[in-house]
């Protein structure tokens, strides 16, 4: 067991492109770090260069007290699972599992002990035997996992090791891997583009944007203090919404003006941002995840008309838990260079800039009786904005 | 369901695609069907294997023949005999030339292999300052046929035969040594391209298992490759066998022959008269080259990579 430690690390590739800028990353000892980011965003850069498959640039790469820039793979005593698995065609099962130890000329009998042991707990018995064209995609996974295990390595490398698989079986390897690696308590690098991989097998989730990395910290932390708006955007699904709004005098306090209701900024907003009343009377990024608004109609009491805003549902998604309800704002699209690339990211068509607002993503409570074409009230919890600065991307400090 | 009918849709579900139209065919056009898919097939394998028998047979019977011409010969010799081998192993050294074709050819396969295989291995995955060029340097040396050079060659060999005897002519070592660099560039090529469709994730794997480079190559690579070290080890055993241009030039004492060259000098001595004797030396020579295929056979099929990343 190890931490890995990146200092100011750049990667520079031979052609000219900087695929890593100064990444500063410390893994705990044991912890499962996810790095994740859009597709290009030089992850698997960063991954390679910490299992010695790709040179440093500049920077210090430390793996324990030691210093690894210039060392081989073999002396970082590190296991790798790529995306590919890259099994060894011509080997069984067990051969593949136990090359890494056969290269280091292990006594025999404590190979096939421990090959045993990884097949036992990937449940890979029967196909100790077998090559890696009779498996199946789910099975060559876990061999590839099984040549990790093994090792019994100081570090875990995966390169988006789920990404071949379907819906049902990544789900069920998330699962198996997070609890394998909780098992042995190995630390981990983990790559990935899902944030939805990043949520639930992270101890910590780094994002990385274009090379820089954009916020580090716990899944949770990450989803309700988002640094910025592309880390709003990328971590959580539904992504969260985005707007444009205006802060202005309302009353005793502050409001949001957005589109044509105004929002009044009460209480714990104004303590949690004190740096809002700077803003008035400008343009800011408001962002609102889809459980902060709800249905007016299922409240008790009526709602103010300043806590709502007005829509006409688009489209409704019963889930059965809840309700996911689709609505066009009359809000301007937050446009900078973050949103872009989150809308590159998922692939979107312009559904932001579709029709004369933005898209809202909204959860109701299943009691919710909304349907297509209805006019709503919805309440947003206030406390919960999000508010960014709409040239920075950065978040509202204070 | 008549019998007929049974014939029917079992040709239906054996021939490719028409098994997958689900819709009943009749049977007369089940057999058109038939004809139109599968049968043509052994039409053409019939045909060519005639073309390619023919020779053969030939051959053989010349070989059987105490006659020793050509042209009297129909194709079952009416006194078939051994004569023409006797003569063969009593009054010519051909075992002696069998024994040198057998050591040059296998000599400059094996070692040419290995040589090439490198050669392509760095070129698949090494990055290095002139790798383009020399790729193209290899090529280009290979489009002139080796004899085209033989004036040089040549003059090279008669220094060498000189300084070093033991390399020089009239031994095999000397065209072992010529052959080598000549087929090293087709070689390189082909086996190159095949390295290529090997995952680079697969080197990546094993370096990062703890792998050096040899056990890479020896361990994981060379295994995978099996196919194309067959192909080009068969090709290059085959042309070397049955060269006969330059190892004529080289080899002139009759001890050093090659059975190409010794075969020929019986014919070209006194035209049409051994020609039992060399068809039977050709039907000899013949033999390691089948066995050799035969043995190969199962390793020049394809697709042993199946299955090493996701499928
Ligand atoms: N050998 C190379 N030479 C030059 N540029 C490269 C090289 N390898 C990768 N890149 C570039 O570096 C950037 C980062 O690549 P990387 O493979 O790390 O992306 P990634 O984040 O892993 O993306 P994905 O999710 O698609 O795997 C990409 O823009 C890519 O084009
Ligand atoms: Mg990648």
């Amino acid at each position: 067991m190890a931490t890995v430690t990146l200092d100011k690390v750049n990667k520079q590739y031979e052609n000219g492109y900087h695929a890593v800028h100064d990444l500063d990353l410390e893994i705990a000892d044991g912890e499962f770090l996810v790095l994740v980011g859009p597709s290009g965003c030089g992850k698997s850069t960063a991954l390679r260069m910490v299992a010695g498959l790709e040179d440093i640039s500049t920077g210090v790469m430390k793996i324990g007290d030691r210093v690894v820039n210039t060392l081989s793979p073999r002396e970082r005593d590190i296991a790798m699972v790529f995306q590919s698995y890259a099994l060894y065609p011509h080997m069984t099962v067990a051969e593949n599992i136990g090359y890494g130890l056969k290269i280091r000329r292990m006594d025999k009998t404590e190979i096939r002990r421990r090959v045993e042991r990884a097949a036992e707990m990937l449940e890979l018995g029967p196909m100790l035997d077998r090559k890696p064209k009779q498996l199946s995609g789910g099975q060559r996974q876990r061999v590839a996992m099984g040549r990790a295990i093994v090792r019994e390595p100081q570090v875990f490398l995966m390169d988006e090791p789920l990404s071949n698989l379907d819906a049902k079986l990544r789900v069920q390897m998330r699962a198996e891997i997070g609890q394998i690696q909780h098992d042995l308590n190995v630390t981990t690098l983990y790559v990935t583009h899902d944030q939805i991989e990043a949520m639930t097998m992270g101890d910590r989730v780094a994002v990385i944007k274009s090379g820089i990395l954009q916020q580090v910290g716990a899944p949770q932390y990450l989803y309700d203090n988002p640094a910025n708006l592309f880390v709003a955007g990328f971590i959580g699904s539904p992504p969260m919404n985005m707007g444009m709004g205006r802060i202005i005098r309302h009353g005793e306090g502050l409001g949001l003006r957005f589109g044509s209701r105004t929002l009044a900024l009460t209480g714990s907003v104004l303590t949690d941002h004190p740096s809002l009343g700077q803003w008035v009377d400008r343009p800011v990024a408001v962002g609102i995840r889809s459980e902060d608004m709800e249905d007016a109609g299922v409240l008790r009491e009526a709602a103010a008309p300043d806590s709502t805003l007005v829509a006409t549902v688009g489209l409704t998604e019963a889930l059965g838990s809840e309700i996911v309800v689709h609505f066009d704002l009359d809000v301007p699209p937050v446009e900078n260079e973050e949103t872009r690339a989150l809308a590159e990211d998922s692939g979107a068509d312009d559904t932001g800039l579709r029709s004369n607002g933005t898209r809202f993503v909204a959860s109701f409570a299943p009691r919710s009786r909304v349907r297509i074409g209805d006019q709503i009230e919805v309440v947003v919890d206030v406390a919960r904005l999000h508010f960014f600065d709409p040239d920075s991307g950065l978040t509202l400090k204070g | 369901m008549s019998t007929e009918a049974m014939l029917a849709s079992e040709l239906r579900d054996t021939s490719h695609g028409s098994g997958q139209s689900g819709h009943v065919v009749r049977l007369g056009s089940a057999r058109g069907n038939w004809f139109r898919r599968v049968g043509w097939r052994h039409v053409v394998g019939v045909i060519a294997l005639f073309f390619a028998i023919f020779p053969i047979l030939f051959v053989v019977s010349a070989a059987f023949n105490p006659q020793g011409t050509l042209s009297s010969s129909t194709l079952i010799p009416r006194d078939a005999s051994f004569a023409n081998f006797d003569t063969l192993f009593s009054e010519t050294s051909f075992w002696r030339w069998f024994a040198n074709s057998l050591l040059i050819s296998l000599l400059s396969a094996a070692l040419s292999l290995f040589i090439s295989a490198a050669a392509a291995y760095a070129f698949s995955r090494y990055r290095f300052r002139g790798r383009r060029a020399g790729m193209l340097f290899i090529l280009l040396v290979q489009m002139f046929p080796q004899f085209l050079a033989i004036v040089a060659i040549y003059l090279i060999f008669v220094e060498i035969s000189e300084l070093y005897p033991a390399i020089g002519f009239n031994t095999p070592w000397s065209l072992i040594l010529l052959f080598l660099g000549g087929a090293l560039g087709v070689n390189t090529w082909l086996m190159k391209g095949f390295f290529d469709t090997i995952p680079k994730d697969l080197d990546e794997s094993a370096k990062v298992d703890g792998a050096t480079h040899a056990q890479i190559y020896f361990g994981i690579i060379l295994p995978l490759v099996t196919p194309i070290l067959a192909i080009t080890g068969l090709l290059s055993f085959i042309s070397t066998m049955s060269e006969f241009i330059i190892s004529s030039v080289f080899l002139t004492e009759d001890s050093a022959k090659t059975a190409a060259v010794g075969l020929y000098g019986l014919i070209s001595a006194q035209r049409n008269a051994n020609f039992g004797v060399f068809a039977a030396g050709a039907l000899i020579v013949a033999i390691p080259i089948v066995v050799l295929f035969q043995f190969l056979q199962r390793y020049i099929v394809g697709g042993i990579t199946a299955g090493a990343v996701k499928g």
